[in-house]
């Protein structure tokens, strides 16, 4: 296991099929991936992006720059963070060349109003997720289901088939 | 017996729906200038004239790309028929044809928002935050010593509004766009004698003091409507324009070396956008987000306005 700082951002990087990469912290203008780009192994990547707790236009510069460098070899990202989720979704080229496994997204319960980010899965939801729709999710507070509470542009667009 | 204030300005409402006419003139009539109502684009045109405020659905404005051809002293986008939220696209549209004023919310926002911007452009007086909060709102004020207290001042922000009661959310997208405000005011507000932004392109990490021109000043507040943050610069050089251009195309320039992606994020961010702006004095540019509704029941693009205020 490689682990390295890049910035605010703490990266693990674990070699193997495919390339583990774990991310947490920030993605802003002290974030350069060229140096972690130059140490993957060969071979497929899936990204867990779940720590990461904010990424300002600079740090969405370096992110676009880093999923199309790795785009070739196959990118899988895991446990998107809500924060990334949103902007991925405002470019169409996110899209392209990544598959999305599971993210954070903002939910809402309609009945005691708690407001929560939890996991989503892609992968069990896909056809859901390709109708611009998301599975509802049980309140942490109160059990009852939680509905989406944003624009499902916001987070689906990306998984909108073209 | 003499009235308090004269009017010194025509409002014109031109709206095809009665209902929507109705609401929209009591809402401009409480700056207490005459409002005129029309139903058509023609009528509209016929009564606009220089010192008029057109208060146009949005429908009405997409329709007719040579309204702003016509000299008026502001107009104004509302939302179309039942003054139910703008879409998206309608909102793109607005601003790539270089409207300054773009009202994308339904009622009570755009009440809000409307007789805010009208009052602002009547009274001349288009600074400070205030504006647009209740009178009891504590408006908190930071200045920034050093180019480098740009992160703890986002931290301070996000750190105030989590304590009021805000969720993570709202905390979230105040970080962003905070963020955002401030590196726009540091860096890319300062120009030369030829205009160029001799400091966009300075290294993030490096120690500047933030004094003369270089002033930068961060307010937030929140009155449980909205939560307000507003980042001022003593440049007045933003080009309004350009980042409404920026922000109806999208996605187009995300990855460019150049960058001038930073206002076009904090407006996705927050649900109003608003720049003022006294050229070559002071820039400040506010961003309000609804903390009443769930973001669904507003328009899913913000607001834009952008005033030019004349030196004093």
């Amino acid at each position: 296991m490689i682990a390295l700082r890049i910035g605010r951002l703490d990266i693990q990087l674990v070699a193997g099929t495919p390339n583990r990469i774990t991310l947490v912290g920030r993605i802003d203008d002290s974030t350069n991936f060229a140096e972690l780009q130059r140490q993957i192994p060969p071979g497929e990547v899936a990204i867990d992006t779940g720590g990461v707790t904010f990424i300002n236009s600079i740090g969405m510069r370096e992110w676009m720059r880093l999923l199309r460098g790795l785009r070739d070899r196959g990118v899988t990202l895991e446990r998107v963070a809500d924060v990334l989720m949103t902007q991925m979704n405002m470019i169409k080229e996110s899209a392209t060349g990544t598959r999305i496994v599971s993210f954070h997204a903002q939910y809402a319960c309609p009945k005691c109003g708690a407001e929560t980010a939890p996991l989503v899965d892609a992968v069990a939801h896909a056809q859901l997720l390709r109708q611009m729709q998301v599975p509802r999710l049980p309140c942490p507070e109160c059990g009852s289901a939680m509905e989406l509470g944003d624009f499902p542009e916001r987070y689906l667009t990306i998984f909108r088939s073209p | 017996m003499r009235p308090s204030t004269a009017p010194r300005h025509k409002l014109v409402v031109a709206h095809p729906e009665r209902k929507a006419q109705r609401a929209l003139q009591r809402l401009v009539g409480a700056t207490l200038c005459p409002v005129e109502v029309v139903a058509d684009v023609e009528a509209l045109l016929a009564a606009v004239d220089r010192n008029t405020i057109a208060v146009v659905d949005s429908q009405f404005a997409q329709q007719r790309a040579d309204l702003l051809a016509h000299d008026a002293c502001a107009w104004i986008a509302v939302p179309g028929e039942g003054l139910a939220p703008a879409d998206g696209n309608a909102t793109a549209t607005l601003l790539a044809a270089g409207w300054s004023h773009v009202v994308a919310h339904p009622v009570p926002l755009l009440s809000e928002e409307l007789l805010a911007t009208v009052q602002k452009l009547i009274r001349r007086d288009a600074f400070g935050l205030e504006k647009y909060m209740v009178w009891g709102a504590e408006v908190r004020s930071y200045t920034l010593d050093d180019a480098r207290d740009r992160d703890a001042a986002v931290a301070e922000l996000a750190k105030d509004v989590v304590a009021v009661g805000l969720p993570d959310r709202v905390g979230s997208l105040v970080s962003v766009i905070a963020d955002e405000l401030i590196a726009n005011a540091i860096y890319a507000a300062p120009i030369d004698e030829t205009g160029a932004r001799f400091r966009a392109h300075e290294p993030r990490d490096h120690a500047r003091a933030l004094t003369g021109r270089d002033l930068v000043t961060v307010r937030w507040a929140t009155d449980a409507r909205y939560l307000a943050i507003e980042v001022r610069d003593q440049w007045g050089s933003i080009d309004a324009g350009a980042i409404a251009k920026r922000i109806a195309e999208g996605d187009k320039h995300v990855g460019d070396e150049g960058g001038g992606m930073g206002l076009p994020l904090a407006y996705a961010c927050c649900n109003q956008f608003v720049i003022d702006c006294e050229p070559k004095k002071m820039t400040e540019v506010i961003t309000l987000l609804d903390v009443r509704y769930k973001p669904t029941e507003l328009g899913r693009f913000a607001s834009f306005h952008s005033f030019m205020q004349e030196s004093s």
